[in-house]
């Protein structure tokens, strides 16, 4: 059962380390936070759902679309945000809010409050090691996760944009003082957030029911492991990640299903605790 | 009489000390000049009396009473008030107000503004200058007339120790003439000042005594002619000639 | 006339803003004679009106500079306090309403434990999170409270006893619009008195210049706490008003986003460092949302929410009832705008 408990605790924790990853990397380029980042991943697996269910597209082909979609959201989003005032954090705070309500209205109108769920049998099976049992859903969630971050940090850091996106992330007067447009950075941290955006949310359907308030839960997870995290460090997004996900099994495990949700809370105001002044200001 | 004694004062900011074994004292009725370049020490020693800041080390007495671990507003109450380097009016309220907000948190509190408090606040802005705009947002007032309303919110608790945070740092000379008129008037009111002024135009003009910082060491004090004549003043402002090296 | 910083000229006898409002208050006082026919438009104005307490409410925090995004913790904190004092031990609404507020007040200590040492942005994504805890206990601790299944059957608003005369408020539509039209108005006054005292003049300092402020003698932190205690305090009774309304609780309505964003909504749109901007945004939106635009969308209508406090943000910051320079701070003696 520990065994187990493990097993999906890192499998989800990385999984949730994805989800994060986007949040993250706006954060750290932009100021802003994006509270609509849930809503977004939602949106993204009911597209994917849409599609698995009115066309019978396969899961797989159904993730350009949802890219796609959130790109076009994030772009709008994006344009929003710029014209924001200072304080940067406090007002990207309450817009996105605001468009975290419109896109869940949105979502309601189209889709109902119905739950969804996209079911690919394949997934359920899986292989029996030892004493656990691995599904193949996560064992797809683990290997697509770790790949997706794999590929990120090749990205950050052998390529001259990710090395670009780094300094902005860093220090954003110094960034553009060496002749970086961070206007730009910011369109590229939505663009970039857009994708794995749409990677994770048709997998996001996969596992957990979709309707139009679940964006919350997302939300918060990757308001935590962020905020864990500190700006610019991929490494601590995974280990973010990994605690999340251990601790929330462990909850499931002790105290039942149901406390589940309140972990990641719990979590983000420990960390908020600790960290009074925001985590700009720890070392990048 | 001494008013403010410090006695070792030190600071450190994470490997910094910012200020190191600062040994002086005010004397009732003086006008003190703090002085020296960028980074010597000043504004976090203002920051310390004030509370704003811990000391590292070292004491701080007020009329012989120890105040070095007091919190702003008790310092507040107890009678030393500040001005702020940049000027912080609360600028969506009125002038008159701004004042109001000097005095009537620096005693017992009132549920509501009484006459009174409105009819000192007044006063106040004529002292300063600014009684035409007491009605106007201190948004609306220029430079030199915010900092004066700092001035006369800090003045409006009575204090008896008024820490002079850059005041007069962009003026131009006719500017500072006025404010040395004014701190005169200040000082006549028996107000104790204490002048933080990197620039040294005000403080030259108006101190008894200067204590003169450098790289939060005290390197000089005394009176200003001599101060300013210290080598290790004009060191610290301009360098050292090329000869001497 | 008087002139402030952004040109604008404002008068404060301007007869025109007084008689709307007069009009306005007429119109709230005689709607049961206007609505005869109609419980539904009573309904709705008794929602708009609970609803203008709670964005008076959540504004009393709002004054101090923190944004809370999860308000719906108090209220459904005060709701369940007061149904399941009044269910369990058989305490009359009367007292189970406002110790429902003590208890959310309880609470609210123990947010600021956690999150008063935080400013802006963060703050509000701590309250954001802080829903949670009390949403997922409630929902646990089955024995108590069912859990998600929710209390029915619960007491309804007071019966007014005066001699032998009883009244049962809740069984009238009326009764109970009249109810909460009360409770709205004493809390207009109250907040008036709050925001023109030197509680108000030090929460606006606080929220302005923070480092002034304490320069000034103001104790930052104690009067925050106090605006989040009274904050608290006045949204847990709304909702044990809600729920002895609506006679019926459950954890994922009470502390759901609806009560957490609607009064913050009407707060920023309406005029966050005004009296009556709140609660005229309640009064105005809420109905709009309801009459026009719930027919047209069944399913999604609440996206006006979204849409107006995106617009607010980034065009009218200081809200519609303080752009019009409404907004008075203190008496007309010391001249003050905000």
């Amino acid at each position: 059962m520990w065994t187990t408990a493990f097993v999906s605790g890192i499998t989800l924790g990385s999984f949730y380390t994805l989800i994060a990853l986007g949040f993250a990397l706006i954060f750290g380029v932009t100021h802003t936070f994006n509270l609509a980042h849930g809503e977004l991943l939602v949106l993204a697996g009911f597209v994917s759902y849409w599609l698995w269910k009115t066309f019978g597209l396969s899961l797989v082909f159904t993730f350009p679309a949802a890219i796609l979609l959130s790109f076009a959201v994030c772009l709008i989003l994006q344009r929003l945000f710029s014209r924001l005032r200072e304080p940067l954090e406090l007002n990207s705070v309450v817009v996105s809010f605001g468009v975290a309500i419109l896109l869940q209205n949105s979502m309601l109108f189209c889709f109902s409050g119905d739950y969804r769920l996209i079911r690919v049998p394949a997934l359920n099976q899986g292989l029996r090691l030892h004493t656990f049992y691995l599904s193949y859903g996560q064992l797809t969630l683990l290997a697509l996760s770790l790949l997706v971050m794999g590929l990120l940090y090749l990205l950050m850091h052998q390529t001259y944009l990710g090395k670009a996106l780094r300094a902005t992330m860093q220090d954003r007067e110094a960034a553009a003082l060496a002749g970086i447009n961070v206007g730009v950075m910011g369109v590229l941290a939505f663009g970039i957030g857009a994708v794995l955006i749409g990677l994770a949310g048709p997998l996001y359907g996969c596992i957990q029911y979709l309707y139009p308030t679940a964006g919350l839960q997302a939300t918060l997870i990757a308001i935590t492991i962020t905020i864990f995290a500190g700006i610019g460090r991929l490494h601590g997004l995974i280990l973010g990640g990994w605690i999340l996900g251990l601790v929330e099994s462990l909850a499931v495990v002790l105290l039942g299903a149901s406390w589940r949700e309140m972990v990641s809370a719990v979590m983000l105001l420990i960390l908020l605790a600790m960290k009074p002044h925001g985590i700009l200001g720890r070392e990048g | 009489m001494s008013l403010l004694k410090l006695e070792a004062l030190s600071k450190r900011f994470g490997d910094c000390w910012a200020l190191k074994e600062i040994d002086f004292s005010i004397n009732e009725g003086e006008i003190v000049g703090l002085v020296g370049p960028n980074g010597a020490g000043k504004t976090t020693l203002v920051n310390l009396i004030t509370g704003r800041h811990r000391p590292t080390s070292g004491r701080i007495l007020f009329a012989d009473q120890e105040i070095t671990a007091c919190k702003p507003h008790e310092i507040r109450r107890l009678g030393i008030s500040r001005t702020f380097q940049s000027s912080r009016p609360f600028a969506k309220m009125t002038t008159l107000e701004n004042v109001v907000l000097g005095r009537i948190f620096s005693k017992e509190f009132q549920l509501f503004t009484r006459q009174t408090d409105i009819d000192t606040a007044e006063q106040l802005l004529e002292l300063v200058g600014i009684a035409h705009k007491a009605r106007l947002p201190a948004s609306d007032l220029t430079l030199s007339e915010q900092r004066r309303l700092d001035l006369a919110r800090a003045l409006a608790n009575q204090p008896r120790l008024l820490l002079l945070d850059e005041v007069a740092a962009g003026f131009s000379p006719l500017a500072v003439k006025q404010a040395v008129e004014l701190v005169r008037r200040v000082r006549q009111r028996g107000v104790t000042l204490c002048i933080v002024d990197h620039f040294l135009t005000l403080s030259l003009r108006v101190s008894d005594r200067l204590l003169a910082l450098d790289h939060g060491e005290k390197v000089a004090e005394g009176r200003p002619q001599e101060v300013m004549r210290n080598r290790k003043v004009i060191r610290a402002y301009l360098g050292t000639r090329r000869e001497e090296n | 006339m008087r002139k402030t910083g952004s040109g604008l000229q404002i008068d404060e006898n301007f007869p025109l803003t007084k008689g709307a409002l007069l009009l306005g208050f007429v119109f709230l006082l005689l709607l049961p004679v206007v609505a005869r026919y109609s419980d539904y438009v009573l309904q709705v104005f008794t929602h708009a009106l609970l609803l203008a307490t709670l964005a008076l409410a959540w504004n009393i925090l709002g004054i101090s500079g923190s944004i809370s995004l999860g308000h719906a913790a108090f209220f459904g904190v005060g709701a369940y306090g007061s149904v399941l004092l009044s269910l369990e031990l058989g305490i009359s609404p009367w007292f189970t309403i406002p110790l429902g507020g003590l208890v959310a007040t309880g609470f609210a200590v123990i947010t600021a434990l956690f999150c008063l040492r935080l400013r802006g942005g963060y703050f509000a994504l701590a309250t954001l999170a802080f829903v949670e805890i009390p949403k997922v206990i409630t929902d646990n601790w089955d024995s108590l409270t069912r859990g998600s299944l929710g209390l029915l059957g619960l007491p309804g608003l007071p019966t007014l006893s005066l001699g032998s005369y009883h009244f049962d408020i809740s069984a009238s539509p009326v009764a109970s619009y009249y109810f909460v039209l009360s409770y709205a108005l004493l809390l207009i006054c109250l907040v008036a008195l709050i925001f023109r005292s030197n509680l108000g003049l030090a929460l606006h300092a606080v929220r302005q210049e923070e480092a002034a402020a304490e320069a000034v003698g103001i104790q930052v932190q104690r009067y925050r706490l106090l605006s989040l205690l009274l904050s608290a305090f006045f949204t847990g009774i709304g909702g044990a008003c809600y729920a002895h309304l609506i006679r019926y609780v459950e954890p994922s309505l009470v502390y759901g986003l609806h009560f957490s964003a609607i009064p913050m909504i009407f707060a920023i749109c309406g005029g966050r460092f005004t009296v009556l901007g709140p609660p005229l945004a309640a009064l105005v939106l809420y109905p709009i949302d309801q009459f026009i635009f719930h027919p047209l969308l069944p399913a999604g209508h609440e996206f006006l929410y979204g849409a107006i406090i995106i617009l607010a943000i980034l065009f009218m910051p200081s809200g519609f009832w303080g752009r019009l320079g409404k907004g008075h701070l203190v008496s007309a003696k010391t001249g003050s705008i905000e």
